[in-house]
């Protein structure tokens, strides 16, 4: 045996002979990081991050390409390794000039995901955007209003021609405020209660915030507010033209809505006594805010009529009252928002004139822009470079005028604004009224005692300015169970940075609540351009359609004397999808499932210690699917080479060398002009975010719940998920599933998801009246339908089912029609006038797993590189690795197999080429006799038939030469594991049949690895054969006219009366002998090849029902359209062409209240037949029907050339609907 | 006897002008006047006095040296038709002594052995001097592939590209992987700077490597050959696939190679597109293939997958020539040089700022210091024996402190530089070990095939810091960074370039770190190499106020009035070094 001992960090453990170290770790359940390694591919080693150190070998060893050895210690995690993992990280870092996320979230000092949320407010999913938004702040529409926004500062936006950044503030404010007016606002769930309390002081932003997210984490939070009402600073100290109450109100329901309470006028240190909460409570936020107003600190400032801002804006709010301002001046001292909110207050409160006072100029202004420009609109003038020396009483003690003094800008400070110093001698008097000192508040820590006082688990103390004194990491203070956030930790600062301290301090809270280790959040790594060079507008221009913003509109100024909202909110929609649109996407699309991002965090890389010179190129978006950012790219080669050994289309390659080297199309040039295949795999191995889905839409990107789902496009069955987020699909991966265990998919799977976003779903039935639907209830057309089918002969009602349903749902269509409406009219348009010959095509075929056992390929009549990439994935791998030759028979002279085949051949008829070479079999006795004998009926009749052709005409209809045809036989008959992959796209019937004669012949059918592989159009064609859609055969393919078929269906269904009468569809079809059509999941109208002909015929119809997922053209020709709900909707299974049963969970929640299935039943029910029954018990009931393959085969003849299809893509609207987008997103 | 005329037409002979002199030779031997042989040959090794020409006579032989058409002219006249030596020029003679004895003095030429003394695109020559008679002496002796894997086993003689296994035990691992189908593989990518032993060889003997080849195939049972030679080496390819077909003709390559039933074998040149890399044996197979040149990790060895996936056996151009004479002379004779575990001789090329450049081939365990002072005749213009660097890229400085090595494997090894392929480049008191490094990184940098992120990222950042270094901006953290990284370059890398490439900063850092601490902390280069560090100031006592230097400063840094002391403005000075180079006075000093 090749089974060997090694030790693994001091465990032993079994391996065999020539595996990877990494292979035998993973199995061990030690995870190993690595960023080149694919188990698809052969080992590369080029990352360095897998890196193992192993007994006696000099330096560390990758441990993807190291073959363990019988003995060898070897050694995952120690900190050399660990070094030397954080090196190849910071190396790769360091030449990786890219954003993991963009600015904007970068800024934030709450990290809110702004890109994530303008990518669903894009998709019109404002309530997923607050769901989200809320994450990180739970004031959406608070903040959506008076946020500083650093988040627009930071906006790339700025960079370009318009200077202006996107409105992201205004797209929060429109979906913050749908989501308040929304019956069905969001609402987060909330964990189990843990048992444990919590007390938050002060329902200012940072308490609200706090306890919002320790309710969701379980547990019972109760806010105690000072105030009369809570709010704090957002109610208190912004005005109401700003921030209406209402919603305010209406956002802290959001948080009083999952179980916080709130205690309004309890004072801690005054009523409230700490000593009694803590009786109480396990632990505290301490948010009082910092509300002590600063006084203006010159001489005379004790005047009457001189007040700190806050205070006078805190008084009008308490007391409702506005003070009188008419014929006054009023001078604002400062320049931040406060002093914006006192000037535009005043100027609302009548004042004749109002004057900002500011030390230095308007650029230096903290304020809001915006602000600023509203408050000259309505009427405010500054001084700039000014400052208040003394303020002037008259002889009662009220300020009379104000002494100022020109300021002038000298060298810079340490915030690095330039520092005011005063002019000498330029002193100035101005008369003012009232004076509103908006220059700073202080935090008021009166209850530190009564605190201490009522804790035995440390000390609150104030820090040298006069805030709590906290671990600012944690925000823990000096009592163990006390945390605080907010300005009464920071000073005066903004509400998005009280939310941001409420995170740190609700995680620290949570910790010691749970009994965890209190620590700092993780540090989460994020790669920025920022830490390569200061990004200018050159580095954007001319890459964007400029597009202006859209700017907020406001209340006409001359309307403004009074305290309504003065900004507006967007009108539309529209209008938020246009400024949605403007955001460039800097973050990363593959930010959550980035394996460089993910171990950087992990290794607590650092992406400036090897700080030097970068490789920055263009994104190539030139490929309509797939997106190319070199930035990104960390040279692993998975995309180069799995474009090479497992897809086999080599597009891509390695640039140069040394540093500069790159991963490029062939010759350079774009993808599009290479042999690319749009499979997506390279997009599905890139560790990074270089290689990309070219995306349709904003992709956020956005964590989504994947759907694991069987392929609904093609039948090779591969497995995968589809990776919703609130009903929009953002897109699709691989996921391993027993046909494919790699998790490899194709095209279809990968992008088909974009047609599913695309598809108008109906959820209820449609009428049609008058010639247009309507509406109607299940109730109702259930009836309908009941009437028109009892008002008709059995047999005047035609039935159909699709190839993209399950077994189930065919197979309850079937039984609806035979028992309860009685008739064998039953069939489908996907197999019509040519099912026969396809019948067993996948019977006794290679299995997939099978395929690299092969010794060689023959493709007769397959494009694998377009219609079943999976199948051609295997086939190219067996190529690659161990040189398996392919060999391509086809019609099609610039097919595209051409470049992956080691022969390519073209004959002008697949049928008779290979009846020629069956001919050659037979006449050259180069078949199996032995096999033959004991496998086999039929092969004396059948070489009969043989001879009486003509090898000479086969040939030439053939439309080759004989020595091509004695090749071919040679060949396939001197493999030892030949395989012959056809498709029933390209074969007719009879073909199939010959093929599978040529098997039988030379031996091969049912052999392991060799035979065939029959390649059927939809995912469940093979289900129709199965589950009995065929007026002349029941489930489990068998003859109706069988002996005893009849009766079994009979006795299984409880029935009597069943038709024994069978009939062509497809005449029956085209005569118009039928009355009521009933079309399962099929679009005959929109795939028909003579569609003028389809619709005529349809049209026969007297009463036609359709069920499908949208309004396909057969639904718009019906009277009555069926919803459908889709597979992972319901649950199932399908068969796929090597007849692999696969079955699925319902995955997603259907919109429908009755699904298909239901629907069928009930249809019976109302003809008088009880049919239910959950997916589960209808297949296990289909079982009953199969029947062993028998054990002899049977050597068949054909006649001729069989029929051809009456429709393309299946019959199926999906794989249309996919042909068409593919097809139109490919050619521009 | 009938007078020999031999030039020698290597390569480096050629750049020297010998062409210009064969042609004179001719044209004197067309015109009649005296009757000589004249022929060619190939590089002796001396390339310092090249062109070199070769008199054979009754009196012995005599080689002259520098020979231009001048020289011709005398040589015929005073030599060829008068017959009197012309000692005055002679470099080597049998009778005659010359200042350049020494050169030869400590040589053992077993690889060389023809080199310079047969005409390369003559098999007739290679013969007569005793060539393909290690393929006769096989056959003849019905000698098996085991005992051709004995000897060389017996012999000891270790790969000579630089790596140093021992080439029998490589054989015996070839022989002993069963397949159907095997390769041999010559592997003559030689792409250190510096470096041209392979080339010499190729171009002085191909036959030599051909020979040792068809033994190699017939000891590990191959049947197929392939020389990877750098299409940089056009001679030496010409020559090759000349003597490819001179071998067909005579039997030597094709089937049933000399009489040997069933030993089917034929050799072919795949030239390489000249990236360094693919001198490393997995990229060189990669190439072969038609792949990028790309390093994939061993195991599997060559031995057991290489070409193809076949079992492969490559070695250096230099190896393959030595076997055909230990088949011949027998493994004692030649373990009979060298040291314990380094047998035999080593070709180095000896190049840098030594008297006497050229190619030598020395016994094992000859010290650093004869090879450098006894036949490379000591320092150019008397200068100060600084360090030799040893192995290119991969090697390292050997400091002058340590200039009583012996030359084996280990003792090399030891000093932190390796034996290598045989580049020697000696360096003297003006060159600067941080620029030394600098130059060296750049060289692997641009030649990382960039599959490895250390190799591919890791010697960019070694080389950025370095160059930080060298323009006085290092820090004295950039110390611990480049040891740092240079050790894990080491241990993280798939090949040999990888593993190797920070050698040269490890063992200047290990041998002259006061250089770098002088680079960094006194932004100072001591050996004035380092432009961005230098200061450029008059010396009053020589200064004679002639102008010339400020006429020249391109920036106007330097002022002073005619017949007054100059000065140079630090604050302008760009340190182009013009001044320095201009004055004639020697009033510049450079520092």
């Amino acid at each position: 045996m090749n089974e060997i001992k090694i030790t693994l960090n001091g465990k032993e453990v079994t391996a065999v002979k020539g595996e990877k170290i990494l292979t035998v770790a993973e199995r061990n359940g030690i995870s190993i990081p690595t960023l080149c390694n694919d188990p698809r591919l052969d080992p590369y080693s080029s990352c360095f991050v897998c890196v193992v150190e192993v007994d006696g070998m000099r330096g560390l060893q990758p441990s993807c390409s190291t073959p363990v050895g019988d003995g060898m210690v070897i050694a995952t995690d120690n900190n050399k390794i660990r070094q030397a993992r954080k090196s190849a990280l910071d190396l790769l870092l360091s030449n990786h000039y890219a954003d993991c996320v963009g600015p904007c979230k970068q800024t934030c000092p709450a990290g809110v995901d702004v890109q994530g949320y303008i990518s669903l407010i894009e998709k019109g999913r404002y309530r997923e955007a607050v769901s989200l938004i809320k994450e990180a702040n739970p004031l959406p529409a608070i903040c959506g209003r008076v946020c500083v926004r650093p988040c627009e500062v930071a906006c790339r936006r700025n960079l370009l021609d318009e200077g202006s950044g996107v409105g992201v503030d205004y797209m929060k404010r429109f979906a913050a405020d749908k989501d308040l007016d929304d019956p069905d606002r969001f609402m987060p769930v909330t964990e189990p209660p843990t048992g444990k309390k919590v007390a938050v002081i002060g329902a200012g932003p940072g308490g609200l915030s706090a306890a919002y997210w320790l309710q969701q984490k379980g547990h019972q939070c109760d806010i105690y507010e000072a105030a009369p009402k809570p709010g704090g600073w957002l109610r208190y100290g912004i005005p109401e033209y700003r921030l209406p109450n209402d919603i305010l109100d209406s956002e802290i329901e959001g948080i009083t809505g999952i179980g916080v309470n709130i205690f309004c006028n309890q004072r801690l240190g005054g009523n409230l006594k700490f000593a009694d909460l803590n009786k109480e409570y396990d632990a505290f936020i301490l948010a009082p805010g910092s509300q002590k107003g600063t006084r203006l600190g010159c001489e005379g400032d004790e005047a009457e009529n001189v007040l700190p801002g806050i205070d006078f804006l805190k008084q009008m709010e308490l007391t409702g009252k506005r003070p009188d301002f008419r014929g006054k001046t009023v001078a604002v001292v400062g320049g931040g928002n406060t002093a914006m909110d006192c000037c535009r207050t005043s100027i609302r409160c009548g004042a004749d004139k109002v004057y900002v006072v500011y030390r230095r100029t308007e650029k230096e202004m903290p304020a809001n822009p915006i602000e600023i420009h509203e408050s000259k609109i309505e009427g405010v003038e500054y001084l700039f470079l000014t400052n208040p020396v003394r303020v002037n009483k008259d002889s009662s003690g009220r300020v009379s005028s104000m002494t100022l003094i020109r300021m002038a800008l000298g060298e810079p400070d340490s915030s690095g604004r330039r520092r005011p110093v005063e002019v000498a001698g330029s002193e100035f008097d101005m008369e003012v009224d009232y004076i509103l000192a908006a220059i700073g508040q202080k935090t008021d820590l009166n209850f530190l005692d009564d605190l201490n006082a009522g804790t035995d688990k440390g000390v609150l103390k104030a820090n040298k300015w006069g805030d709590i004194d906290a671990d600012p990491s944690t925000l823990r203070t000096g009592v163990e169970n006390v945390f605080a956030a907010g300005d009464s930790v920071s000073g005066p600062a903004t509400i998005i940075e009280a939310v941001a301290q409420a995170q740190i301090a609700v995680h620290s809270c949570h910790g010691y609540l749970m009994g965890l280790q209190i620590v700092p959040p993780e540090k989460v790594f994020l790669s920025k351009k920022e830490n390569f060079k200061k990004q200018s507008p050159t580095d954007y221009a001319g890459r964007f359609v400029p597009q202006k913003r859209e700017e907020m509109p406001v209340l006409d100024p001359v309307r403004r004397m009074n305290f309504t909202e003065v900004e507006l909110g967007y009108t539309d929609e529209t209008v938020v999808k246009q400024e949605a649109n403007r955001c460039l996407e800097c973050g990363c699309t593959a930010f959550f499932d980035c394996d460089l991002q993910r171990y950087a965090t992990e290794y607590r890389a650092d992406q400036t210690r090897f700080a030097g010179e970068f490789n920055a190129f263009d994104v190539d978006f030139s490929h309509p699917f797939i997106e190319f950012d070199r930035n990104k790219c960390i040279l692993c080669g998975k995309c180069v080479r799995i474009c090479r050994e497992y897809v086999g289309a080599n597009a891509l390659g390695l640039v140069n060398r040394g540093f500069v080297t790159y991963v490029s199309p062939d010759l350079d040039g774009s993808l599009t002009d290479t042999k690319c295949e749009t499979c997506g795999l390279c997009i599905s191995v890139c560790p990074t975010g270089a290689l990309m889905e070219n995306y349709k839409f904003k992709p956020g990107p956005i964590e989504s719940t994947p759907v694991r789902v069987v392929d609904i496009f093609t039948s090779e069955g591969v497995t995968y998920d589809l990776l919703n987020r609130a009903g929009f699909f953002m897109g699709a991966d691989g996921a391993p599933g027993i046909v494919n265990p790699d998790g490899s998919i194709g095209r279809q799977q990968r992008f088909g998801y974009n047609v599913l976003n695309r598809i108008d779903r109906i959820t209820s039935p449609l009428m049609k009246v008058n010639g247009e639907f309507k509406p109607i209830g299940f109730e109702e057309a259930f009836a309908l339908i009941a009437d028109k089918i009892r008002a008709s002969d059995p047999d005047d009602n035609m039935f159909f089912a699709g190839a993209r349903l399950t077994n189930e749902e065919q197979y309850q269509i079937q039984k609806l029609a035979r028992a309860a409406v009685k008739t064998n009219n039953i069939g489908s348009f996907h197999y019509m006038g040519r099912c026969k010959g396809y019948l067993d095509a996948s019977d006794n075929n290679v299995s997939f797993s099978e395929m690299p056992g092969a010794t060689a390929f023959f493709v007769v009549g397959a494009e694998l590189t377009e219609e079943n990439q999976f199948t051609g994935f295997l086939v190219s791998n067996s190529r690659f690795r161990k040189g398996t030759p392919v060999k391509t028979f086809t019609v099609n002279p610039s097919g595209s197999m051409r470049h992956k085949s080691d022969e390519y051949t073209v004959i002008r008829s697949y049928y008779y080429f290979i009846l020629a070479v069956n001919h050659c079999i037979v006449t050259e006795k180069m078949y199996n006799l032995m096999y033959i004998n004991d496998h086999c009926l039929g092969f004396t009749e059948y070489a009969e038939s043989l001879a009486r052709k003509e090898y000479k005409l086969l040939l030439a209809e053939a439309g080759v030469t004989g020595e091509v045809v004695s090749k071919f036989a040679t060949d396939y008959t001197s493999n030892h594991n030949p395989v012959l992959i056809f498709s029933e796209k390209e074969i007719c019937p009879d073909t199939a049949r010959e093929i599978r004669n040529l098997a039988m012949l030379t031996g091969t059918l049912g052999k392991r690895s060799a035979g065939l592989v029959c390649l059927k159009e939809k995912n469940n064609s093979q289900g129709l054969i199965d589950a009995g859609i065929s007026s002349a055969r029941l489930p489990g393919n068998r003859e109706i006219a069988a002996n005893g078929s009849h009766a079994l269906a009979a006795g299984k269904w409880g029935v009597t009366g069943m038709s024994e009468k069978t009939v062509s569809m497809k005449s029956r079809l085209f005569e118009g002998s039928f009355k009521n059509l009933f079309i399962f999941g099929e679009d005959p109208a929109g795939t028909a090849f003579d569609k003028d002909e389809m619709v005529k015929c349809l049209s026969e119809s007297d009463f036609m029902v359709v069920q499908d997922y949208a309004l396909t053209d057969t639904a718009l020709l019906a009277d009555l359209v069926l919803p459908a709900a889709y597979p992972w909707e319901t649950g199932g299974s399908f068969t796929n062409t090597q007849k692999f049963l696969q079955r699925f969970a319902r995955e997603a929640d259907s919109p429908l209240a009755v699904n298909q299935l239901e629907q069928i039943a009930e249809i019976a029910l109302r003809v008088g037949y009880r049919m239910s029954g959950t997916p589960d018990e209808i297949l296990s009931e289909m079982f009953g029907f199969l029947t062993p393959n028998s054990e002899k085969f049977t050597i068949r003849p054909t006649t001729g050339p069989g029929k051809s299809p009456i429709c393309d893509f299946g019959a199926d609207m999906l794989s249309r609907q996919f042909a068409l987008y593919f097809n139109g997103e490919m050619s521009g | 006897m009938e007078t020999r005329v031999i030039v020698g037409l290597g390569s480096c002979g050629i750049a020297a002008g010998a062409g210009k002199v064969f042609e004179a030779l001719r044209n004197i031997k067309e015109e009649g006047k005296t009757v000589f042989q004249l022929s060619r040959t190939s590089c002796i090794g001396m390339c310092y006095r090249e062109p070199l020409v070769e008199v054979i006579d009754d009196k012995g032989s005599v080689i002259y040296g520098n020979v231009d058409e001048e020289r011709v002219a005398e040589i015929v006249s005073r030599h060829l038709i008068n017959k009197e030596i012309v000692s005055e020029w002679i470099v080597k003679s049998e009778n005659h002594e010359t200042i350049d004895d020494t050169f030869f003095g400590g040589q053992v030429k077993i690889a060389l052995r023809n080199c310079g003394f047969i005409d390369p695109e003559k098999i007739e020559e290679y013969q007569s001097a005793g060539g393909y008679k290690a393929l006769e002496m096989i056959a003849a002796g019905k000698v098996t592939p085991e005992a051709v894997v004995q000897k060389v086993m017996d012999s000891g003689l270790r790969g000579r590209g630089g790596g140093g296994f021992p080439t029998g035990l490589k054989w015996k691992l070839t022989l002993n992987s069963p397949s159907d189908e095997k390769y041999i593989i010559c592997n003559a990518d030689e792409g250190d700077p510096g470096a041209f032993m392979d080339r010499s060889l190729l171009e002085g003997d191909p036959h030599s490597v051909l020979e040792g080849m068809i033994i190699g195939a017939y000891a590990v049972k191959a049947s197929g050959g392939v020389i990877y030679c750098r299409a940089e080496y056009p001679l030496a390819i010409k020559r090759l696939n000349i003597a490819i077909l001179q071998a067909r003709e005579k039997g030597y390559l094709g089937k049933n190679i000399a009489g040997i039933k069933g030993f089917n074998f034929d050799i072919y040149v795949k030239e390489g597109a000249g990236a360094f890399v693919c001198g490393e044996e997995t990229a060189l197979m990669a190439s072969v293939e038609g792949r990028r040149g790309m390093p994939y990790k061993k195991p599997p060895f060559p031995s057991e997958s290489g070409l193809w996936k076949k079992p492969t056996n490559i070695n250096n151009v230099e190896t393959w020539a030595n076997i055909p004479w230990i088949i011949t002379e027998g493994p004692a004779s030649y373990a009979s040089y060298g040291t314990e575990k380094s047998k035999g001789t080593k070709v180095f090329a000896l190049t840098g700022k030594i008297n006497r450049g050229g190619l030598v081939e020395v016994p094992m365990g000859i010290s650093l210091r004869e090879i450098i002072y006894e036949l490379g005749g000591g320092i150019q213009n008397g200068r100060q024996f600084k360090a030799v660097q040893m192995g290119g890229p991969s090697g390292g400085c050997i400091p002058a402190a340590l200039v009583d090595t012996i030359i084996d494997y280990d003792s090399v090894t030891s000093t932190g530089a390796i034996m290598g392929s045989g580049g020697m480049v000696v360096m003297d008191e003006t060159t600067c070990m941080v620029d030394v490094a600098r130059f060296f990184l750049d060289f692997t940098y641009k030649e990382s095939c960039g599959k490895c992120t250390f190799c591919r990222v890791g010697t960019k950042r070694m080389l950025e810091t370095l160059s930080r270094i060298c323009e006085g901006e290092g820090k004295e953290s950039d110390i611990e960074l480049l040891e740092e990284l240079a050790y894990q370059i080491k241990d993280s890398s798939l090949c040999g370039l990888g593993q190797t490439a920070p050698n040269p900063v490890l063992t200047t850092l290990k041998y002259f770190r006061n250089e770098y601490l002088a680079h960094i902390t006194d932004k100072k280069c001591i050996a004035g190499v380092c432009t961005k560090l230098l200061t450029y100031e008059v010396i009053p006592e020589n200064c004679t106020g002639c102008t010339v230097c400020a006429k020249n400063c391109s920036v106007n840094a330097i002022s002073g009035e005619r017949k007054q002391i100059h000065f140079v403005d630090q604050a302008i000075c760009i340190k182009c070094g013009v001044c320095f180079s201009k004055c004639t006075f020697d009033a510049i000093r450079k520092y």
